[in-house]
């Protein structure tokens, strides 16, 4: 009787025209926007590919450790096509050094993109099924039940002897069906023209996380559907049923989103860590006063820190002082690729600064770290949580949220990669510290041999594994059943004891 | 006739639920908008008067130094003026600049500085929030996406519902032409759209306005009223796609999912998919290639000033040589800033251009360019800057020129006036809005979607003279 009962309800749904129209225009946009995005793609690989080369060749071409510029590049995500997330958006170049812990807010974008062309949207292909299936979703629940009200053909089926639950179960199970033709057919469409392109290699995990967004999506419908049904079973009358389903998808879809986030402010507290920058300025001028002191106390008349070396090449001295992202420091270094014999004598000198120097501004990055670290959470991480949290009261927050996990593209994913770089910053000083680089006449003169990088500790990083994205996606997959359950129970209710 | 249909139209919307729906929606966006805007623009007027302030009084301090000084630092930091509109769209005015700096001198050794050019920032890319990312509800989206979702809702069943129950062929059996009850019926729906949007408009105006730190003068007003119009037509637009599907479709449910579906494409997915083709179809200078050419200009012009560049002499050869060496090297560089500004500029006005397919990136360009905010009022700001640096240069010259004890060579000391000047009567840069410029390049914008309109309504007589009831 069941399987009766659901293919009707299959033959209802899809033999009709607005089911028919509904797959063309979804597949139209699927394909277009798949390979507008699929572009999009090459070219930030291609920005990285060519970023990561151009960072390695100037690193290759420098001679001491104290110049040495040590980039890392974050990779385009492949699987940003189906929902972009952050990867985009967040910085994707960071510059590790020991005179500071590298963290999202310190890192740039390489590539040679045009940055006005930010003024357009991006779209992903989770859009696409956010907004146009959850419509189909609709259409297809605003009748099922108040349209069998009205052609009396509920009192008809409720004739024989079937359970009220039984034919509930029935049209969600028809429906649910027939909602994922068209999402397997977009998915399926997309992955055909994601494995013809060159670019992208997707791996196993990457096909279960692909069928985790599936899944996902198919809650999410499910979601819209159930809401239909609902209306449905409360209205009895079709065209009220049909207004007010548009009026929810309306809300829900477009509006609730854009409006919430404009009503409250979750923009970054800008300014309102002052006292911890001060702190950090504090930390930083006491390095600044014991490095003077050092100087002086120091056997070599004068206090130059670069001890007038003279030779071909040149010193630096570089510093940021940012009250945003609470940066304060200042370096210095020198790049001499020969040195004149005569400053031999000063060569001991200078080594003994720099490993002062080397190990004073390690521990002050440590003690600023601890300072900077629970201040930036509350300047940026903070507002964006209560951002996300109010987006969760409507299901596309919530389907938005999943599928970011499941990509890799939120902002977990995105952090992932930074604490990597700090891992590698720490790689890097602790190589510094027992091969005594600091105190070395590599520092910051290359004449008795340049520095061979391929020594250093390699970066290697991996994203998360499917366990850890789905451990991600998992609470809002659950919430998102949980409503599903919940609606499914109230219909369940409504539909038994009401009268036919 | 047309009149007792539109008024039996609005008598049966007005005791809807998608009239209550409707208002409760729009009153609740309105006021959400005017809420934010009261919020927001005394910070943001706020914040431009005060570094408006700091950069004159910079200005100020330089020019009672000398008039060297001021060739040589220039007008310092210039602002663009925050919209009092700002509320209608946002217009990616959070991405565009702020400002051009006119300033930052080249310095080439510790005593030998350059004089002023214009630097153009960059668009300040929203990297370091990693809060979601989501459009502001200004009018821009109100009436770009919700008012016209909601006249195809009243539309969609305008024609094929009666058809469905019948009334259609017993309103034709009267001797009433089928044109007539097309735009009755047009009429009616635009009427009853109209009462929630103007409530919801006046609700926000009201709040906007009783707010003592937001005014609104009287060209603010004229220009509230223009974009008004321009709502009314892009939901005339809406309304005559709702009855041309409706008038061909013979289910009430099949109209609306193809007006749905329709509406999601061209509402959510072509302004953005279109821009996305347009932009990666062209290409601008790359930053590297930027620098590359900025290296040459300087080694370029260091070669031919060698001499007098690094010549401490005082006579009048070697001062003409320094000033003119600054002079072509602040010159050229302000050149190939504008260059590399412009080569972006056209690939974003193309993708622009492009977009204009869909009619909410029309509703957006026109919203933008009335209520003074976006790409086109950035690039008047920008032709404003270029303008105010001119007469600043020619000030400069003028000022110079009048002391006849003056060698008149510009950027270097030795060569200019040392008469004070007055901070009066150095020209100060006002960033103004025309607002005639603006009608001409939106004509073709506003006559589009007219065109879109006019199309379209044509399209809905035909296609209901023409069916069969």
């Amino acid at each position: 009787m069941l399987i009766t009962l659901i293919r009707r309800e299959l033959l209802d749904n899809l033999m009709t025209f607005r089911f028919a129209v509904a797959i063309f225009i979804m597949l139209l946009l699927v394909v277009a926007n798949t390979a507008v995005l699929l572009k999009d793609y090459d070219k930030r690989l291609a920005s990285y590919n060519t970023a990561v080369k151009k960072n390695r060749q100037e690193l290759l071409e420098t001679k001491t450790y104290s110049a040495g510029h040590i980039s890392l590049n974050r990779a385009p995500n492949p699987l940003s096509i189906f929902n972009i997330g952050l990867d985009k958006r967040l910085g994707n170049e960071i510059w590790i050094s020991y005179v500071y812990m590298p963290t999202l807010w310190d890192a740039n974008k390489h590539g040679t993109d045009n940055p006005f062309l930010n003024l357009f949207t991006s779209i992903d292909l989770v859009l696409i099924f956010q907004s146009v299936l959850s419509l189909l979703a609709l259409i297809f629940a605003y009748d099922s039940l108040a349209g069998e009200y009205e052609r009396g053909t509920l009192r008809l089926v409720l004739t024989h002897p079937v359970g009220r639950g039984y034919i509930l179960f029935a049209k969600y199970i028809g429906a649910m069906i027939c909602l994922l033709v068209p999402l397997l057919m977009s998915i399926l469409l997309s992955l055909i023209l994601l494995t013809t392109s060159p670019s992208i290699s997707l791996s196993t995990d990457d096909f279960l996380r692909i069928g985790g967004i599936v899944f996902t999506s198919l809650v999410y419908l499910s979601l819209f559907y159930l809401i239909g049904m609902l209306i449905s079973a409360m209205t009895r009358r079709t065209s009220t049923a049909l207004m007010l389903a548009m009026f929810v998808w309306g809300f829900l879809v477009p509006v609730y989103p854009n409006m919430i986030l404009t009503a409250v402010e979750t923009a970054p507290k800008i300014g309102t860590e002052a006292s911890a920058y001060n702190q950090i300025k504090q930390i930083w001028e006491k390095h600044d006063r014991e490095q003077k002191q050092f100087l002086a106390n120091d056997a070599f008349p004068g206090d130059d820190w670069d001890f007038n070396l003279i030779g071909t090449g040149y010193s630096f001295w570089g510093g940021e002082d940012d009250p945003l992202t609470l940066h304060y420091y200042d370096y210095t270094g020198s790049h001499l690729e020969t040195l004149e014999e005569k400053y031999e004598l000063r060569v001991p000198h200078a080594q003994n600064y720099h490993h002062f120097l080397g190990t004073n501004i390690i521990n002050t990055v440590e003690r600023a770290w601890l300072i900077r670290k629970p201040a930036l959470e509350t300047i940026y991480l903070q507002p964006a949580r209560i951002g996300r949290m109010l987006l969760k009261v409507s299901p596309v927050g919530l389907y938005d949220g999943a599928t970011e996990a499941w990509a890799g593209t939120d902002l977990k994913s995105i952090q992932d990669f930074f604490s990597a770089a700090q891992r590698h910053r720490r790689a890097i000083v602790n190589h510094f510290y027992d091969k005594e680089i600091f105190a070395s006449r590599k520092w910051f003169t290359a004449d008795q041999g340049a520095v061979d990088w391929n020594t250093l500790p390699q970066f290697s990083f991996q994203r998360s594994d499917i366990g850890t994205n789905a451990k991600r996606a998992l609470p809002d997959l659950f919430l998102l059943m949980m409503i599903n359950i919940i609606l499914f129970t109230i219909i369940l209710l409504i539909f038994v004891k009401s009268e036919v | 006739m047309i009149w007792h249909i539109t008024k039996r139209e609005i008598y049966d919307n007005l005791n809807s639920l998608r009239f209550a729906l409707t208002t409760g929606l729009l009153i609740a966006l309105m006021a959400t908008n005017a809420v934010r805007h009261l919020r927001e623009h005394p910070k943001r007027v706020q914040k431009y008067h005060d570094a408006v302030a700091a950069s004159v009084n910079l200005m100020n301090s330089h020019a009672n130094d000398s008039l060297y000084k001021l060739a040589q630092q220039g007008p310092g930091k210039l602002y663009k003026k925050p919209s009092p509109l700002h509320f209608c769209t946002e217009g990616g005015d959070p991405l565009l600049p702020d400002r051009v700096e006119g300033g930052s001198p080249f310095q080439y050794a510790e005593h030998l500085t350059g004089v002023w050019k214009l630097e153009y920032p960059d668009a300040n890319i929203n990297m370091k929030n990693v809060g979601p990312d989501v459009s502001q509800v200004d009018w821009a989206f109100i009436i770009g996406y919700v008012l016209s979702l909601i006249a195809l809702l009243f539309t969609f069943d305008a024609l094929s519902a009666e058809r469905e129950r019948g009334t259609l062929r017993l309103m034709l059996a009267n001797s009433i032409p089928r044109h007539t009850v097309l735009i009755s019926k047009y009429l009616g729906a635009l009427i009853s759209i109209n009462i929630p949007f103007i409530l919801a408009v006046l609700l926000n105006l009201l709040i906007i306005s009783t707010a003592s730190s937001v005014h609104l003068n009287t060209a603010a007003w004229g220009r509230l009223g223009i974009i008004f119009l321009i709502a009314l037509l892009y939901t005339s637009l809406f309304l005559a796609l709702g009855l041309l599907v409706s008038a061909r479709a013979q289910q009430s449910a099949v109209s609306l999912v193809i007006l749905l579906l329709m509406w999601v494409a061209l509402v959510i997915f072509m302004p953005s998919t279109f821009a996305s083709i347009a932009s990666s179809s062209s290409s601008s200078m790359s930053p590297d290639e930027f620098l590359k050419h900025r290296r040459l200009l300087y080694d370029k012009l260091s070669d031919e000033y060698h001499d007098q560049l690094w010549s401490g002499e005082l006579d009048e050869k070697t001062l003409t040589g320094k000033s003119e060496f600054f002079i072509k090297h602040a010159e050229g560089r302000e050149r190939l800033n504008q260059e590399f500004l412009a080569q972006q500029i056209t690939q974003v006005q193309h993708a622009r251009s492009i977009s204009r397919v869909s009619p909410a990136t029309l509703l957006q360009h026109l919203l933008e360019s009335f209520a003074g905010t976006g790409f086109e009022r950035h690039l008047q700001f920008l032709e404003n800057v270029k303008t105010y640096a001119r007469q600043l240069r020619q000030f400069v010259v003028d000022t110079d020129r009048a002391d006849p004890q003056s060698l008149h060579i510009i950027g270097v000391r030795e060569g200019m006036t040392k008469r004070k000047i007055l901070p009066k009567a150095i020209p100060k840069f006002e960033d103004t809005f025309s607002f005639s410029k603006d009608l001409n390049t939106r004509a073709i914008e506003l006559l589009l979607l007219a065109l879109f309109v006019v199309a379209l309504l044509a399209g809905a007589y035909l296609a209901f003279v023409r069916v069969e009831i």
